[in-house]
């Protein structure tokens, strides 16, 4: 069976706001991480993962020239920056947050 | 080959100043480039105007200028900034003054407006049949919040700059100028680059680039995944750009400074609030972000260039980033800490203490928010499960509402449920504060006539 590791085990992140969009660049540290989490962060797992705190759709984006994804959260910061009842108000720790979703490595 | 060196010299507001006053000194950048506005920071600055006529823009500029304007007459570099927020006018003004206090003459300043609309101007374009969708949640229109806008602002692009820069402006005092535009202006006026289908590409390598100098210090180590190993990010350095006339670049730091510039420090700023990729829409051209190559070429020195034969540019949008600001509200906070063993049951106890207070006094918020600093208050439903006993957990309560009372007499409540946990519980002091949503939408460029005047320290 394939072992569960976080995502934290592969990639960093950095995430940051436009509006109500929370915009989280998910950055692999090798080609084999990179392979994996293509294949496993998909917007459906993304949504999963932070329930009701990303009420829209997600995409999600390639950059295989830096080995990262871009993933693009839509009204996931409770109204955005200045409406916000969230502490993170831009929502500076999603990418963080998202380093606790499990992914299957081999 | 021409090349130019732009430092990036501020973040936001308020950021550190001595980098930039580093930079002035200690590099040989013929421009610095400033960012002083973030999203919100537009309807602070207009309602500070609204209240005093001769406020509105970013007070830091002062200060900032009295330590770099003694620089700038030995070794005269170009700046470049948006500190003029809502009033560049009077921004200008108090430079100008400030310049003359400090014995300097020949500075010329060009001084950038038109991208701050009258709320007149937004009902004029409503008449005429344009409509300003609400990005965020799709409404098709703003007539909802219409009675309570406060502010309306376009993020413009580079036009003036390159006419100002043209002219001889040493200092370039604009608006809500888009942040990426304080860098490609510069590119574009000294390259002679044009809003022309022989420069997208360049143009485009240029947005890319502008956005890895946007954030300042950031972009040599501080904020970073790699702090740990980050030396000295008390003093961080400016990054410094060389960028070529092909849009090649390479980004170091100002010698001696602090901080780390490596690819992947600068990899964090790529990937970091674009959207799509593909398409980075900014007012001077959209960014493939895809189509570049970063590489460590030396300690503190990564080369940016082009990856293969992919375009890093395409033509710039026919409309430009357009924000109402409206008020909607009050947002009531409170924070307490309470403290263990059990520290995560009184916590629930206190939520509970809350939300029956509310009812009973029957105030009914819009919205609440009660979470565990320590626990969720960063992650919220993604948090995992606590499998651990904290020392101590902070309660936060935060509650939006319609009016100042309910937001008030809500807090009240938050207030008193420390009545609910055991005792040990540390009380802070609340606040309230009046909530300016944004409405991000779009508008036509031709809609936004922007002005250039030019000014003299004689």
């Amino acid at each position: 069976m394939a072992k569960k590791v976080r995502l934290s085990e592969l990639a960093l992140a950095r995430s940051g706001d436009k509006g109500d969009i929370s915009d989280i660049g998910l950055m692999a540290f090798n080609e084999k991480n990179y392979a994996i989490i293509k294949k496993q962060v998909t917007p459906q797992r993304v949504k999963e993962h932070f329930k009701d705190w990303v009420k829209g759709n997600v995409e999600i984006y390639e950059m295989p020239n830096v080995l990262s994804l871009e993933i693009v959260m839509h009204q996931a910061l409770g109204g955005g920056a200045t409406k916000t009842l969230r502490f993170d108000q831009t929502g500076k720790a999603m990418g963080n947050a998202l380093l606790f979703m499990e992914v299957e490595a081999d | 080959m021409k090349k130019v060196k732009i430092a990036g010299c501020s973040a936001g507001w308020p950021d550190m100043m001595d980098p930039a006053i580093d930079a002035a000194k200690n590099s040989d950048a013929q421009y610095l480039a400033f960012d002083h506005l973030a999203e919100l920071t537009m309807a602070i600055l207009e309602r500070q105007k609204a209240k005093r006529p001769d406020r509105g823009y970013i007070p830091d500029v002062i200060p900032l200028m009295r330590e770099l304007l003694p620089i700038w007459k030995e070794r005269r570099f170009k700046m470049v900034t948006n500190a003029g927020g809502a009033n560049p006018e009077q921004c200008a003004e108090e430079v100008i003054k400030l310049a003359k206090s400090l014995g300097i003459t020949g500075l010329r300043i060009g001084v950038i407006t038109g991208d701050d609309l009258p709320i007149e101007r937004v009902k004029e374009l409503k008449a005429k049949g344009l409509k300003f969708k609400n990005y965020d949640n799709d409404e098709p229109d703003i007539d909802r919040v219409m009675d309570d806008l406060v502010a309306a602002y376009v993020y413009i692009g580079s036009d003036r700059v390159i006419e100002a820069l043209d002219q001889g402006a040493d200092l370039v005092i604009a608006g809500r100028l888009s942040d990426n535009s304080l860098f490609v202006g510069p590119f574009m006026y000294e390259f002679g680059w044009k809003y022309e289908d022989a420069y997208w590409d360049r143009i485009g390598a240029g947005v890319c680039t502008a956005h890895l100098l946007e954030c300042g210090t950031w972009s040599c180590g501080t904020c970073s995944n790699f702090w740990a190993e980050v030396p000295e990010p008390w003093h961080s350095g400016a990054p410094i750009c060389e960028m070529d006339e092909n849009g090649e670049s390479v980004i170091s730091k100002v010698a001696g400074s602090g901080g780390l510039v490596r690819a992947d420090t600068l990899k964090e700023h790529l990937v970091y609030e674009v959207h799509d990729p593909e398409n980075y829409l900014m007012p001077d051209g959209i960014g493939v972000t895809t189509a570049v190559k970063l590489e460590d070429i030396g300690p503190n020195q990564v080369r940016i260039s082009k990856l293969g034969d992919k375009p890093r540019g395409k033509p710039r949008p026919d409309t430009l980033k357009f924000c109402l600001a409206h008020a909607d509200g009050y947002i009531s906070e409170y924070t307490m800490i309470v403290p263990g063993p059990k520290a995560y049951d009184m916590a629930k106890r206190c939520e509970d203490f809350f939300y029956k207070r509310l009812d009973m006094v029957g105030v009914k918020p819009v919205e609440t928010l009660v979470s565990f600093i320590g626990y969720n208050a960063l992650y919220g439903p993604a948090a995992p499960p606590i499998n651990y006993e904290p020392n101590e957990l902070g309660v936060r309560f935060a509650i939006k509402t319609k009016t100042i009372q309910e937001a008030r007499q809500a807090r009240l409540q938050a207030t008193l449920s420390w009545y609910a946990a055991g005792v040990g519980t540390a009380f802070g002091a609340p606040s309230e504060r009046e909530v300016f949503a944004l409405w991000p939408s779009l508008i036509p460029r031709e809609e936004v006539p922007t002005k250039l005047e030019m000014r003299e320290v004689k």
